[in-house]
This record gives C-alpha cells, sequence and structure tokens, in this order.
C-alpha cells in the first residue's frame, strides 16, 4: 500500500502561539488500513527573499504521525515565515499545504506569570513560575494605601525564591507582575495583584 | 540590539563551522585591520555594512549536509535581517556617515573576501561571527 | 625544516584550558606511548601568516605548556599545535580548535565578604582579575572585560533553611531586618548575559547576626 496512492494535502493547517511557543496544527490524512506520516518545513524572509524561496525542514516533524508540530526551535527570529505540511504513505507524497498568511512570533498570544507572594519577617519575596530563556518579568510592588509610589524590579532567570525588597513592621504590601519579551519587545497583562503583611506591629 | 539569540545560534554550530576552515594565516574580519579600531562615530555605518554583507553575500554559499547546522545559520540569517531593519532605522535616524577610514577598512573586508573562492570566503566570514559580536558587544 | 619522517602516532586531545584568562594548553600523550616522549609548542594568532614557536615549551616532556602571554590579547583568536618526538621519530603537528579567549575561558565565583549588625549582613563582592603575567603588571578586573557582567547572590537563613536570591549590578548588597543571633550563609555567582558565560557559586560564607543588645 502507498506506492500509488493519490494522497490528498493536510487540511485545517493552522499555527498555535502561546509564550513563545509555536505549534502548527493540521486535520489528519485518513487512508484505511493505514498509518500516513507527515512532514513539515519552514521559510523565513531570508530564504524567502534571499535564498530562491528555500524550504528546510523543520527541527522535530519529518515522517511524524502527529498533527501537531513544534516550531519554536525553527521560529526563531523576528521576520515573517511560512510554513507547510504535507502527508506521506510509503512512497507517495500528497501536495505541500501551506500556512495561508505569515507569522511573525510577534504575534504570540503572551499570559500573565503565575506569582506567588511571600512575606519572610520583614522581607517581601516572590515566586516566578520558569517561562523559558525570552522572558524577563518585571514586577511591580507598593505598600497598600501609598499606590502612587510603586516600585519595579526587571528579573531575568528565576528559578527560586526572589528578594524585592524588606517591609515596613506591620505594614501590608502588594505585588503584581507582567512577563516581557525582549525579543519582540511586547509584555503580557499583569497577573492578579497578591498582597501580605509584615511581621511586627504596625503602630511602633 | 540584542545579540542573545544570533550568539546562541552561532556558538551551537561555531565549532563545526570554524572545523570547515583550514586556513589559519587569513582572516576577513580582523585582519589586517581590527573591528576594534572602528571609530566610535563611524560604528553604526560599519556595522550596517556588515550586516549587509553577511546577508548578501555570506549566508546563501554556507549550506552544509547538516541539517541542524543549516537550521542555525537559517535562524541567524534571519535574524541579521530583523537587526538590519533595525540598524536601518537607526542609520537613517541619527544619519549615520561612514568615514574615510571606516570605508577603507570594509573595502578591506571586501578584498579579503573575494580573495578566496567563494564557497572558503562565506565559510569563513560564517565562523568569524563571534570576532563581530564581540566588537558589538564591547562597542555598546 | 629538516624533520624527521614522522610516523609517532599524535597527541591526543589537543585544547585550550582557561580560566580567568589564564591559557594553558593541554593534550594527552600519543597512544601507546610510554616515557621518553617529548614536545614542541607552537601558536598563531588568527588571520596572521606564521606560527610562532614557544621556546619554553620546546624539548618538554610533560602535556601543558602556558601561553597566558602569547594569548593575552583578546581581541584576537588563536591556534595552538602540539608535536611529539621519540626515538628519533616524531608525529604531525595536531592543532586546538580556534581559541577566543574573551568566550572561551571560564570565570572563578565572586570572592565574598561579609559582614554582620545585630540585624544586618553586608556583603561585598569582587569579581576575579583577568590572568597578568607578573604582580607589577596592572590589575585588570574581569568587570572591565565584560561590561554586562552581573553577580546572583544567595543567603540561606540556616535556622529556618529558606534561602532567598538577589540579582544585582553592583558589587554591594546590604540585607537589613534580619533575625538577630541567627545563623546565615552567603554564596555568589558571576552572570555575563553577552556572551553567556557564568561561573560557578562561590563557596558559602556563614555569619551569624548579633545577638539583641
Amino acid at each position: 500500500l502507498g506506492g500509488d496512492v493519490l494522497l490528498p494535502a493536510p487540511q485545517s493547517i493552522s499555527i498555535l502561539s502561546t509564550n513563545m511557543k509555536h505549534f502548527l496544527t493540521w486535520s489528519p490524512v485518513i487512508i484505511q488500513g493505514a498509518t500516513v506520516r507527515y512532514s513539515v518545513e519552514f521559510q523565513g524572509e531570508y530564504e524567502r527573499e534571499y535564498a530562491g524561496g528555500s524550504w528546510i525542514p523543520t527541527s522535530e516533524c519529518s515522517r511524524t504521525t502527529a498533527t501537531l508540530c513544534n516550531v519554536t526551535q525553527d521560529i526563531s527570529a523576528s521576520v515573517a515565515y511560512r510554513l507547510r505540511v504535507r502527508a506521506e504513505l510509503g512512497a507517495s507524497r500528497s501536495p505541500w499545504a501551506t500556512t495561508e498568511g505569515l507569522f511573525t512570533r510577534a504575534m504570540t498570544s503572551l499570559t500573565p506569570p503565575l506569582l506567588r507572594v511571600l512575606a519572610d519577617g520583614h522581607h517581601l519575596l516572590v515566586e516566578l513560575a520558569d517561562m523559558g530563556p525570552s522572558f524577563q518579568f518585571r514586577v511591580l510592588y507598593w505598600r497598600k494605601g501609598q499606590e502612587s509610589r510603586v516600585q519595579q524590579k526587571v528579573l531575568r532567570e528565576v528559578s527560586s525564591v526572589v528578594h524585592l525588597d524588606t517591609m515596613e513592621a506591620g505594614a501590608e504590601y502588594c505585588v503584581k507582575a507582567q512577563t516581557h519579551v525582549q525579543a519582540i519587545n511586547r509584555s503580557s497583562s499583569f497577573s492578579p495583584t497578591q498582597c501580605v503583611r509584615a511581621r511586627g506591629d504596625a503602630s511602633l | 540590539l540584542s545579540m542573545t539569540e544570533i550568539r546562541a545560534g552561532f556558538t551551537a554550530i561555531k565549532a563545526n563551522i570554524q572545523s570547515r576552515d583550514p586556513i589559519r594565516t587569513l582572516s576577513i574580519l580582523s585582519h589586517p585591520h581590527s573591528l576594534h579600531k572602528v571609530k566610535s562615530a563611524d560604528r553604526c555605518c560599519i556595522t550596517h555594512q556588515l550586516f549587509t554583507f553577511y546577508v548578501d553575500k555570506v549566508f546563501k554559499h554556507c549550506r552544509t549536509e547538516d541539517s541542524f547546522v543549516n537550521r542555525k545559520i537559517s535562524s541567524i540569517a534571519n535574524s541579521f535581517l530583523s537587526a538590519r531593519r533595525k540598524l536601518g532605522q537607526c542609520r537613517e535616524q541619527n544619519n549615520c556617515m561612514c568615514g574615510e577610514e571606516s570605508t577603507e577598512k570594509f573595502k578591506q573586508i571586501l578584498a579579503n573576501y573575494e580573495g578566496l573562492n567563494v564557497t572558503s570566503a562565506a565559510m569563513k566570514s560564517l565562523g568569524e561571527l563571534d570576532i563581530l559580536l564581540d566588537w558589538m558587544e564591547k562597542a555598546r | 625544516s629538516g624533520e624527521l619522517y614522522c610516523s609517532l602516532p599524535n597527541p591526543r586531545n589537543v585544547h585550550f584550558e582557561s580560566i580567568n584568562m589564564k591559557n594553558v594548553l593541554h593534550w594527552s600523550a600519543p597512544e601507546g606511548t610510554g616515557d621518553g616522549v617529548f614536545y614542541k609548542v607552537k601558536y598563531a594568532v588568527y588571520g596572521v601568516g606564521k606560527w610562532i614557536r614557544k621556546p619554553e615549551c620546546r624539548n618538554i616532556n610533560r602535556t601543558w605548556c602556558d601561553l597566558s602571554s602569547e594569548t593575552s590579547d583578546y581581541e584576537e583568536q588563536y591556534y595552538a599545535s602540539v608535536k611529539a618526538f621519540l626515538n628519533g621519530t616524531c608525529s604531525d603537528w595536531m592543532e586546538t580548535t580556534r581559541f577566543n579567549p574573551l568566550t572561551d575561558t571560564k570565570i572563578d565565583p565572586p570572592m565574598v565578604s561579609v559582614s554582620s549588625t545585630d540585624r544586618s549582613i553586608s556583603i561585598i563582592l569582587t569579581a576575579p582579575e583577568k590572568w597578568k603575567s607578573s604582580p607589577e603588571e596592572e590589575s585588570i578586573s574581569l568587570l572591565q572585560v565584560y561590561p554586562g557582567l552581573q553577580y546572583n547572590v544567595s543567603v540561606l537563613n540556616k535556622k529556618t533553611k529558606k534561602r532567598w536570591f538577589f540579582s544585582i549590578s553592583n558589587n554591594t548588597l546590604i540585607v537589613p531586618w534580619l533575625e538577630p543571633g541567627t545563623a546565615y550563609c552567603v554564596s555568589a555567582q558571576i552572570h555575563v548575559t553577552t556572551p553567556i558565560l557564568d561561573s560557578g557559586f562561590s563557596k558559602e560564607h556563614c555569619i551569624t547576626t548579633l545577638k539583641d543588645k
């Protein structure tokens, strides 16, 4: 089976991109009793404009049976990319199905960071979930009631509990954070605000 | 202008690319003139010229038999395109002009390049990317 | 150069080992050779047309050669090469890969000094110095070589076992409002963003805050 099968091109191809993780998806090509495989290629602006419109096999999806391909490693510059996928069965190849428009990683959707705020005595601390090397975290914090005196810290790699500042005894402090991706110069919306209280008596 | 991604891409293939350049005694970028001697006023202009040099002349002649290396070269080439776009904006806004000395330096770079066959020259230039990045980051 | 017919196996794994830009060439003896092997070393500045012999590493029987002086200009890149001799025969010249002192060196952790009061500790960090050929030579801090250099500092409360991290660009850090009479252990790491270079963490320096007055 496969040598003489006329394979249709995959349909409904689309790119899903969240927090700088980019995926190509498509509908499966169904051939009864056969395992259809797929190969994905990408083309950046350089390939289109300077390399004769050449295409490059993706790093993760050659002859895969999945209908989802992680192209994060391949979409690795701030230019417009095109992607294409075809079905393969034995020696048969379907036509290429190419993404409609162009995709740039600046189109990724950015979600607020997962943030945990801690008070340890007089110390205000945060824990942020790591989101990969592209991400920085802009952390805003203020003493409750003094919303006009917001302070900021930009954190890069966050692998543990990071010290923000010291707090006045008994005072309540609030914190919120957003991600920032320097490569596309965009930021997420802010995380919900979290407040904690410093140990000690506020009246002192 | 973040060079981090270009630097990471180059570091991943540096050993592979430099091993394809057997000529120890010639350099495209660093001899006889060192980039480190470029006047600061000329930096913006010569950087733009060098990015154009890489985009127009170098990357297209660097295809290898290794798909991992090819993907990294594609990533670097596309990053150069977007960086050159930003440099172009900077050049226009600041009306960067290349001084006589830097023009001479860039001509020497082109002469070094033309002095080799195109594949050797391209592979050597690609292998010298860290010379360009070191200079740019130091200059910053 | 009138060298003999070279049938000796080659030196192996010829490479630079560099810490704070102290750049030492290392290699392993040719396969199957015991004692009695001697070596010659040469080096070249990449892009410059000649190899230069290292006299202090001529006819040596050790398997390393300090080329720090010869490779101290970190705006240049280098190659080095080793040839082995035994009982009248010799090996081929065996080269390193291209060596870039700026990106291929390893950085030592910073020096950490800690002092305390009853409720605070103050930490002073000192980045290591670039290798220099003699004590009289002017010292160059790696801070000057890598302007983007930052410090990651870890402070561990020995009583609560809680560890906090600080990321700072300057070299001093004061942590106020601590517990009196409590041991805190500090260690620090150097982080260079570009080129990407990280030192290991320094060993921990522990200090106890003074008891409450």
